[in-house]
């Protein structure tokens, strides 16, 4: 008998890769959804995957939930994800993934949209998956899968107000706006990463926080967003903003007519002259 | 013209090395023999004795390397021998040279040895036992004399003799033979000396002394020096002619300065039995020996030298070598310059082998020594003569390599000079010769008017002065003003001696501790016997101290097993402080003698000074002062461990074992055996876990990974056979070493599944009992207060157990395992129903996170709780057969209950009272046992469940409510969509779903508003098979814009209020499409046009405009809202006023028809749709 080809779809709790969940719903019906549980990902996240499994009418297997980053910052003892040092996408994404999908011969659907075909996803490297695009083959585009959204009835995560890429609360890939945009909507857990930022972990230790602070990278300041402390990033708030809303008039002046979420897009990507990680974020 | 080879004999001395075995008794090696004043002093020494009395006497010769140390050896045994050929040619060369050779006669005519000779053992020592060397030479002395092994007859000692050279052949490779015993061989010796004068000669004696050294470094026990000593003591006073010579290259003292001090002591006892003799020529006795290599046969040539000498003897006598002074020996040295003379002694003494180095450049065959420069220099008949400068001596020196015994101190200015001359390019000759005498003058010079000065090169290079200017100009050397000196090598203008000692000053000024505190870390120790007999590496770290200062104990998280605390002043131990309240890790005071920490001390300051002045800036920026330094630092630092060593090593010092107010003493043993000894004492019960992979304190990465894995097993596979590990990896033999060999980990007896249990049964189970003793009592401990995990695994690291780091988390999960049914684990303060692998991870790096409580209640009230519970609830045991009637099963249980509950149910108030109460207890509870038998009752309405009480009655009552709230809160959710569904097609006005969906479907095509269309979509969503719980899931999400499962009661409330709204627009257009599709569906425009009455009742139209008549109608249309807008005063005004006329027409219309009566018209134009 030929071995039963697994078909798996990841989800990261962005559009794309929902609309993909939704596209693929009924013609791919034997497709398994996962997601990869940072255990550090925003409640909108959350919130959104529930609205997803609702349409789907299938659960969502989460990966790695038991050893999210709490566990994994216990582990390392302080020691926090960089870009340099990126254990976050290898110990949260990478690796629970390929143990979930182990050995069998597998095709993963891959949400890069048509228009984008340049895109790196996470391709895996491993010979037992084969990697499709259906939006690319399909030629849906970003018009498309907006329109697969409405569709469905789902619309975007909440956070797409002030973010726009899904992923843990504290992704130092985030933006020095998203950043005020974290301490806005989510005060506590912008307080939780400024904790982090410090080496503790709140309520984390056996009677209260966990201070890792002695352990790990002795006398060097670690800063989740480039130059600055959170604190400090906070503190310069109306600046931030500032520069960021004339970034958006500017954007919205040269193509009239831009939705909110394009033009934020836009403006983001600006600055941005790493390679974010692509497992989370797409 | 001749050259001067042709002209110039040279003797052929001194070239080689001797070698006593080979060389005895034979004349050749006597050939060319240049006997110094040292050689003839120490045979007039030996003839003076053997002719003064019949006792002998001791002497050691200490001379460097290549003094000419063998070679009087040999000219001892042949001046002594028997009559014969090599005594003639020893006798000639001690007549030709002095009156020695008359005192060596009577030294034999008193002996009546003119004819057989003295007896003569000659050796060379090698690195053995001193008896063995002994025997060698006695045994030589013997077959020399008797031309083989003697009868008894003839020899007395002959037994003896014979006994001693089976012992020695029989101990060969076999350490625990001893060898020859010492007074066999002192009879032998006795024995020998009474039959004529026995002259000893040990060459290479060191050798002897270092094997001394190694049997004291190994830990041997033999080596008496105590023969050596009795041989001595036997030819002096009056005593046998015995004539012991050793000869070494320095002395006694210097090769045992490992060794500890009393041996040390016994061997200066033994030399104090020898006269010393120091076997070293002066520069002017050297250079006296190189007068005598060249011979110049030629009588107007030998009148040439004698002119040339005059003014080079005055040259020398201005520059203080008053030996060179004299014209003759000038003359002597031809073709020599005089100042080659001066550099070529020095630079052999300081650089090379002394005499051996001089020789072979003198007399060698090497092109570039003394031999090549005489075959290619020519002599011209007249003007001055050719004489061998100091460039010469450059080429054989550096050319040749010719030096091979350098020290690491003067090498590195003979590699800096010579590289800088081999990079400079592009000099002339002239240049050249004088760039190489500078450079050979920079080497031996220690200032004095022996220099690199231009008065001095110019001697030997006439014309230098310009050529000195130039090479100064070029770069290549430099000019010193500070010491009227011209230097090829860089120098320094620094005055590092006068920075040294104002730094030694400063040093002076701080404490000893604290000179020692800023020396490194001494290194921490293994006891290595413990180690290796409780498979367990016990590792002592230790440290500098002062007998004034207080001392604590070493945590129980130490990485090491002990500490020691070296005493750096006084002669008593520091208190000890801080002591814990359970057992302390052992800590020993090591206390030196005074004599031993003063040197250690002065090293330790003499480090510190230099360190500092390598701080300085100005030495900082000279490389070459910075480079001196360096080096001197690197003498310093083997100087300081050399003495650390000897301050702190075995019966050098006391060692205290220091407990609190008490201390005592521990015997001083070799090594590290008084570690061993404390190690033996603080941890008699340690485990014996054989796997040195885990049983370590700080695991490899490998070992963690296995160690990782192991756990994961236990928690996930324990009861299979071997945890389910397969293979031969790491993680497998841990578990056999940690968990199977120990019995940790058994089959059950009744039901054959594998289980972690109490350790019994064989040996190594035995030697963890008092581990697991330990830990069950520090599970008692837990059901009076929470324990945590690092005050346990202090104790299993503290002794008595003495457990190391990596083992210890097997220890404790397994322990954890065998009693899950009583233990619980709380994490972060939280209680943790069950041990999952990813917190065995945490718990293995954080284990302070972690703490325990003990709380099985098997008894009273409270079991029969349990019991009720566990009854109604159907809580099923893991992987066990027996009942489960712990709390934790029960609780557990519980909370994963609620774990699975949606937010829904979570959060709605619309739930019966007990549910509600029920739910919030149980998601507030921390405490398992509280909320079991406190909360819980409480909330349902029943009073809590005392620990102190037999029974309770309402046990069965309390269990079914718990099963009854449990059982709303798990329908939940289930109640709620079921509830949406029946809203729905209530609202619909349909049965079944099939017609909703019926309906929809035909939609599905349909451009349509998002909204709607996404509603429309849910509601045709025939995909999902029934019951009907994931269409309504979908449709509600649509509607709210939420997933139900995250609804609150709001949430409801909206969809209550929203959904009738959203079926409406839906039957809309249902009836919009079922018009159009009456109409024919030609191309037309249509709109919906809806008039609602105050009642609710709505009439519903769809018009439609033909596109052929479009322009004709909106011409009228035109024209009548133009006439109106004259009535109303506006065009909008007239808009409104057309709409709500026809509008009121059409409703007069439907009140005709129905007979309703309704005055007021709210008018609502819906676009629902656009249909094209």
């Amino acid at each position: 008998m030929p071995e039963q080809i697994r078909h798996i779809c990841g989800i990261s709790g962005g559009k794309d890769s929902s609309a993909l969940a939704v596209y693929l719903k009924d013609r791919v019906p034997e497709m398994e959804y996962f997601f990869c549980d940072t255990g550090a990902e925003l409640p909108e996240t959350y919130e959104f995957l529930t609205r997803l499994e609702v349409i789907l009418a299938k659960p969502i297997a989460l990966l790695n939930a038991d050893r999210g980053f709490d566990h994994w910052f216990e582990i390392f003892r302080g020691a926090l994800p960089s870009p340099q040092m990126r254990w976050c996408t290898k110990n949260m994404k990478i690796k629970p993934l390929e143990k979930w999908i182990g050995d069998d011969p597998a095709i993963s659907y891959v949400a890069i949209r048509s228009d984008e075909a340049n895109r790196k996803g996470y391709v895996s490297t491993k010979p037992n998956i084969e990697s499709r695009f259906p939006f690319v083959e399909d030629n849906i585009d970003h018009a498309g899968v907006m329109q697969i959204l409405d569709d469905a009835g789902i619309g975007l995560p909440a956070y797409y107000e002030w973010r726009t890429r899904s992923g843990c609360y504290f992704c130092f890939y985030q933006r020095k706006a998203e950043w005020i945009g974290l301490a806005d909507h989510h005060p506590d857990l912008f307080e939780r990463a400024v904790a982090i930022e410090q080496k503790v972990l709140q309520d984390a230790g056996v009677n209260g926080d966990a201070d890792f602070s002695k352990q790990a990278m002795k006398s060097r300041q670690y800063t989740w967003s480039g130059g600055e402390t959170l604190v400090q990033l906070r503190a310069r708030r109306d600046e931030i903003l500032e520069r960021h809303e004339a970034a958006i008039a500017r954007t919205a002046s040269a193509r009239p007519n831009l939705p909110l979420v394009d033009a934020l897009a836009d403006v983001l990507d600006e600055d941005d002259d790493t390679q974010p990680c692509t497992v989370c974020a797409l | 013209m001749a050259v001067l080879a042709d002209l110039i004999s040279v003797e052929e001395r001194f070239a080689r090395s001797s070698n006593l075995e080979r060389d005895a008794s034979r004349t050749e090696p006597l050939d060319g023999y240049v006997v110094t004043a040292r050689a003839l002093d120490m045979i007039q020494r030996i003839a003076t004795a053997a002719t003064s009395g019949p006792s002998g006497s001791a002497w050691s010769l200490t001379g460097p390397y290549g003094s000419g140390k063998s070679s009087l050896a040999l000219l001892l045994d042949a001046a002594f021998g028997p009559s014969g050929e090599a005594r003639e040619a020893a006798m000639g060369l001690l007549n030709s040279k002095s009156d020695v050779g008359q005192a060596v006669g009577f030294a034999h005519a008193q002996c009546q040895t003119e004819k057989r000779g003295f007896h003569r053992g000659l050796v060379t020592s090698s690195r053995e036992p001193l008896t063995y060397t002994i025997l060698r030479a006695l045994y030589t002395a013997i077959r020399r004399s008797y031309g083989k092994t003697p009868s008894i007859r003839s020899f007395p000692a002959a037994r003896v003799l014979r006994q001693a050279l089976e012992d020695a052949e029989a101990s060969i490779g076999n350490p625990h033979r001893i060898g020859p015993s010492p007074s066999g061989l002192l009879e032998v010796a006795h024995c020998l000396a009474s039959d004529g004068p026995l002259l000893l000669i040990f060459d290479e004696f060191g050798k002897n002394l270092e094997a001394v050294a190694d049997k004291a470094a190994t830990g041997g026990t033999d080596t008496d020096p105590y023969l050596l000593q009795q041989l001595a003591e036997a030819g002096q006073g009056h005593g046998l002619p015995i004539f012991i010579l050793t000869l070494q290259h320095q002395s006694f003292d210097d090769y045992l300065s490992s060794v500890d001090a009393p041996k040390r002591r016994e061997w200066a006892k033994v030399q104090g039995r020898f006269e010393d003799v120091a076997y070293v020529e002066s520069p002017a006795q050297t250079r006296a020996l190189i007068g005598s290599v060249f011979t110049v046969n030629d009588e107007k040539v030998q009148n040439r030298i004698q002119r040339w000498s005059r003014p080079q003897a005055q040259a020398m006598q201005s520059l203080g070598v008053s030996d060179l002074a004299d014209p003759s020996l000038v003359a002597s040295c031809w073709p020599l310059h005089p100042i080659t003379a001066v550099v070529l002694s020095e630079l052999c003494r300081r650089y090379g082998q002394h005499e051996r180095t001089l020789f072979s450049f003198l007399t060698g065959q090497v092109v570039t020594g003394a031999n090549g420069f005489l075959a290619k220099t020519n002599l011209p008949s007249r003007g001055p003569l050719p004489v061998m400068g100091l460039d010469t001596v450059y080429d054989y020196f550096v050319g040749n390599g010719g030096l091979t015994s350098m020290s690491a101190a003067s090498s590195s200015r003979w590699i800096e000079i010579t590289t800088r001359l081999r990079d400079a390019h592009g000099l002339s000759d002239h240049q050249l010769r004088v760039a190489k005498a500078v450079a050979m003058l920079n080497l031996i010079s220690n200032s004095g008017t022996i220099r690199a000065s231009a008065h001095v090169v110019e001697l030997i290079e006439p014309d230098a002065s310009l050529v000195l200017d130039d090479l100064c100009d070029i770069g290549i050397i430099t000019y010193r003003s500070f010491s009227d000196e011209y230097r090829i090598w860089q120098g320094t203008d620094i005055d590092i001696r006068s920075l040294l000692e104002e730094a030694r000053i400063q040093t002076q000024r701080h404490g000893i501790l604290e000179v020692m505190s800023s020396m490194p870390e001494p290194q921490p120790i293994v006891a290595a016997r413990h180690s290796a007999k409780h498979d367990c590496l016990r590792v002592f770290c230790q440290r500098y101290v002062s007998c004034d200062d207080k001392a604590d104990p070493l945590e129980a998280f130490s990485p090491y097993d002990g500490q020691v605390l070296l005493v750096v002043d006084g002669d008593q131990p520091p208190p000890l402080v801080n002591m814990p309240s359970g057992e302390a890790k052992p800590t020993i005071a090591a206390i030196p003698q005074s004599e031993n920490i003063n040197s250690v001390v002065a090293a330790a300051r003499e480090l510190t000074a230099l360190k500092k002045v390598l701080q300085n800036p100005m030495v900082k920026a000279d490389w070459v002062a910075r480079h001196e330094l360096s080096e001197r630092l690197a003498v310093s630092q083997i100087i300081y461990d050399h003495t650390m060593c000897n301050a702190f090593t075995g019966s050098s010092c006391r060692w205290l074992l220091l407990d609190g107010d008490t201390e005592k003493e521990l015997q001083a043993g070799r090594g590290s055996s008084v570690l061993s000894d404390a190690a033996e004492r603080a941890y008699p019960s340690t485990p014996a876990i054989p796997n040195e992979t885990i049983n370590r304190t700080h695991l490899t990465s490998q070992g963690a990974k296995a160690r990782r894995i192991l756990i994961e097993a236990m928690l996930e596979h324990g009861s299979e056979p071997s945890l389910g590990l397969k293979g031969n990896g790491p993680e497998v033999a841990i578990y056999k070493a940690t968990l199977a060999h120990t019995q940790l980990h058994v089959p059950n007896k009744s039901t054959g599944q594998m289980v972690f249990t109490a350790p019994t049964g064989g040996k190594a189970a035995q030697r963890l009992q008092s581990a697991w003793k330990m830990l069950e009592a520090a599970f008692k401990q837990a059901k009076c207060r929470k324990v945590n995990l690092n005050d346990i695994i202090a104790s299993l690291q503290s002794p008595p157990l003495g457990m190391k780091a990596g083992v210890v988390p097997v220890i404790i999960v397994a322990s954890l395992l065998a009693h899950r049914d009583v233990i619980a684990i709380y994490e972060h303060g939280t209680f943790k129903p069950q041990l999952t692998s990813d917190m065995a991870e945490r718990m293995v790096k954080n284990p302070g996170f972690f703490e325990i409580k003990h709380f099985a209640n098997t008894t009273g009230a409270r079991q029969q709780v349990i019991d009720a519970i566990a009854d109604r609830l159907e809580v099923r045991p893991s992987f066990r057969q027996h009942r489960v009637v712990n709390v934790l099963a029960v609780v557990s249980h519980l909370v994963s209950q609620v774990n699975r509950l949606d937010n829904y149910t979570l959060r709605t108030r619309n739930l019966p009272e007990v549910a509600r109460k029920a739910r919030e207890t149980l998601v507030t509870a921390v405490e398992p046992d509280e909320l079991l038998f406190n909360a819980l009752p409480k909330a349902l309405g029943f009073r809590a469940v005392s620990a102190n009480t037999k029974t309770y009655t309402k046990a069965r009552a309390y269990a079914n409510s718990v099963g009854e709230a449990l059982e709303i809160l798990a329908g939940c959710f289930s109640n709620l969509l079921g509830n949406l569904c029946d809203l729905l097609l209530e609202e619909s006005g349909e049965t079944s779903r099939l017609a909703v969906v019926g309906q929809a479907a035909a939609l599905k095509n349909e451009v349509l508003n998002p909204t709607v269309r996404a509603f429309v979509l849910a509601l045709a969503n025939d995909s999902l098979p029934p019951p009907n719980m994931d269409w309504i899931k979908a449709i509600a999400m649509v509607v709210v814009g939420k997933a139900p499962a995250e609804w609150t009661d709001d949430d409801l409330a909206r969809f209550r209020h929203i959904m009738p709204e959203h079926i409406a627009a839906f039957h809309r257009l249902v009836a919009l499409y079922a018009e159009r599709r009456a109409g024919g569906g030609g191309p037309f425009d249509a709109l919906r046009i809806t008039i609602t009455q105050p009642d609710g009742s709505e009439l519903a139209r769809l018009v439609g405009i033909d596109q052929n008549n479009r322009q004709a109608l909106e011409q009228v249309l035109d024209d009548i809202l133009k006439k109106l807008s004259d009535v109303t005063g506006s065009q909008r005004r007239a808009e409104h006023a057309l709409l709500a006329l026809l509008g009121e027409r059409m409703l007069s219309i439907k009140r005709t028809e129905e007979g309703t009566g309704a005055i007021e018209a709210n008018l609502q134009q819906v676009k629902e749709a656009q249909i094209a």
